[in-house]
């Protein structure tokens, strides 16, 4: 998967899911395994079913750059699984706005269109290119509360952190690695209370938070 | 036989055009999947007749086809059924199979369990093997895949467990599936024919099928490695002449295995428009033969390489190389009559192919291929492959070359 690439492409295709799916995020890899239809739920154990168009240049680069297939390549992988008795064949619409009337009505519908058609009804997920452990997009932000007094005497600065986040996205342990223990301690609670995006395995990194406005 | 031939294939042109667009309904709040497919062949051989057919005069009676329903029950459980049915020269005959029924739970992407009559998974292609519109080639490597054969492999009565593992650090991933279940081969499957030609009527044969498949989609994209086992133990009965005393009339038959089973190692690599395709397998096979009176031994080895490119949307072009041997040893009272085929020199004991292919896809639903087939050796010893002596009376000639032009609608 190239995430160059696929980032790139986040101008051009919407990812668009029903409003049962709780995500708001989507990883690349992810993507590429609800559409082949290796996963039928995401992370969070939402539900999920892909729906394509059928021609069209977003369809082509859709393909291209998340499931890295050609449409003939597509469709000879999902008749080997309709024949076989391990999958069906994904329902296939004939237009961006037919995808996203679909999606709309269909629990766990999954699928894409151009930027530029207009998705009520619909979430955008945002497609983050996870699966690289060292690629962790926070998808729940709380903000630490500043305590009254240090804000009045203008005391403020940077409070740097070491979280570890589990596979699944949650935050299991923070530590101080500099900054006001006053400040730190309003971090922490805030930060614990952060979600990640899922990984592969447990992963430990650094975050930074400002109160006030002069580091 | 031809006129039977062009009816379903006209029938079925018709209902692929009507049903490619309407192949679903809604039974009960569920979407009820409905797909189907025929292929129509011809072969035409300048020498021995190939595949039970009459293809030194040209031959059309090579009909496949298959029909299926699924849907999904609830979000992890599918169900299915495929119907299929052929017409392969003497085999087949037009006697419809239930080709899988199968009820599938996935729990969790790295475990699954699935049960009914399955398609057995052993290397790249025994569970597609029918399916000739997934891929260029209108014949698969008869080495590894012999289409007179496919009852032997295709499917169990008996259950799976499956999954796919992600593995760290970006080693990619290993999909398993083990399995264990009952095979039948229909009595108009190719064994069963081949048997006849020592007069012998088989009535029942199958039995006991486990194994395994593991393969690794590597860290370099579009690389492919795998390994199967499968082991069996098989029982056929029927009645046969007696060797010893042949105006006596008809005995009682009977082999079961000693020891059955097939290695199979593969690869497969896709890089653009290019594919690549190899696999290995090993079928070893002993049997008890009449009650334990005698003996047999047979080594089946064939290999394949392939290799696949689309020129453009419309058209695909594609060869391979096939190799086969096969070794035979008798012991015990029949050996008298079987002399050791231990030498896979000889044109009994070899099939080596050497094919190219075009595919023309004249719609999305709508293929047509043509297949030159350049063999040495017909492999017609001990245990069958393509060549077969009822239709072959007057002996094998060494040298075969085959054209195969084969049709496929699908939906």
């Amino acid at each position: 998967m190239r995430f160059a690439s696929a980032d790139a492409l986040a101008g051009d295709i919407k990812v668009i899911a029903n409003s049962s799916v709780k995500a708001d995020v989507i990883t690349a890899v992810e993507l590429k395994r609800v559409f082949l239809e290796q996963n039928n739920s995401l992370g969070d154990g939402t539900h999920v079913e892909p729906v394509l168009e059928k021609d069209g240049p977003v369809h082509e680069a859709f393909l291209q750059e998340f499931l890295g297939r050609t449409d003939d390549d597509l469709q000879t992988y999902y008749r080997a699984l309709v024949f076989t008795g391990r999958g069906s064949m994904p329902k296939e619409l004939d237009s961006d706005a037919e995808v996203v009337a679909y999606v709309a009505k269909t629990r766990g519908a999954l699928g894409y269109v151009s930027t530029a058609t207009s998705v009520e009804g619909v979430k955008i997920l945002a497609i983050v290119p996870a699966g690289n452990a060292a690629h962790r997009t926070l998808i729940t932000r709380v903000e630490p509360e500043y305590p009254e007094t240090l804000k009045y005497l203008n005391i403020g600065g940077t409070v740097r952190l070491q979280v570890t986040i589990s596979a699944k996205g949650n935050v299991e342990k923070v530590e101080v690695l500099g900054g006001n223990p006053i400040l730190a301690e309003s971090a922490i609670s805030a930060v614990k209370q952060w979600v990640y995006t899922a990984g592969h395995s447990r992963i430990t990194v650094e975050e930074s938070i400002l109160f006030g406005s002069h580091p | 036989m031809w006129r039977r031939t062009v009816v379903v294939v006209f029938v079925c042109l018709g209902a692929g055009q009507v049903l490619s667009n309407a192949q679903e309904f809604k039974l009960f709040d569920r979407t009820v999947q409905v797909h189907g497919f025929v292929s129509q062949g011809f072969v035409y051989t300048n020498d021995n007749n190939w595949l039970t057919m009459d293809t030194s005069q040209g031959s059309a009676a090579f009909t496949d086809f298959g029909l299926n329903v699924s849907a999904p029950v609830t979000d992890k459980l599918r169900v299915g059924a495929q119907v299929y049915d052929r017409n392969l020269g003497q085999l087949g005959q037009y006697h419809p199979s239930l080709d899988w029924a199968v009820v599938d739970y996935r729990f969790k992407s790295w475990f699954g369990v699935r049960g009914g009559k399955v398609k057995t998974t052993l290397g790249l292609y025994t569970d597609t093997q029918d399916e000739d519109f997934l891929r260029v080639f209108a014949l698969l490597p008869q080495s590894v895949y012999p289409t007179d054969l496919r009852e032997a492999t295709i499917a169990h009565l008996g259950g799976d467990i499956y999954g796919r593992l992600s593995l760290k650090r970006h080693l990619g991933e290993f999909l398993y599936t083990a399995y264990a279940g009952h095979r039948s081969d229909s009595i108009y499957s190719g064994y069963p024919y081949y048997f006849s030609s020592f007069g012998a009527h088989i009535t029942s044969y199958g039995g006991l099928q486990y194994g395994a498949d593991l393969r690794w989609n590597t860290p370099l994209k579009g690389l492919l490695i795998g390994a199967s086992r499968m082991n069996e133990d098989i029982t056929g009965k029927g009645s046969a002449i007696n060797a010893f005393n042949p105006g006596a009339g008809l005995v009682p038959y009977s082999e079961a295995s000693k020891a059955d089973w097939i290695n199979q190692f593969y690869g497969e690599y896709t890089v653009g428009r290019l594919r690549i395709d190899s696999e290995y397998r090993r079928y070893w096979r002993n049997q008890e033969l009449f009650s334990g009176t005698s003996e047999s031994f047979a080594d089946v080895r064939g290999w394949y390489v392939s290799g696949a490119y689309r020129i453009c949307k419309r058209l695909q072009i594609g060869s391979y190389y096939s190799r086969y041997t096969v070794t035979n040893v008798v012991a015990g009272a029949l050996s008298a009559f079987y002399p050791p085929a231990t030498d896979t020199s000889l044109p009994a004991d070899h099939d080596y192919d050497k094919v190219i292919t075009g595919r023309v896809d004249l719609n999305k639903f709508w293929n047509v291929k043509i297949e030159g087939h350049f063999m040495n050796g017909y492999g017609s010893g001990p245990y069958p492959n393509g060549f077969y002596t009822q239709v072959n009376p007057q002996g094998f000639k060494t040298d075969t070359n085959a054209l195969v032009v084969r049709t496929s609608v699908y939906f």
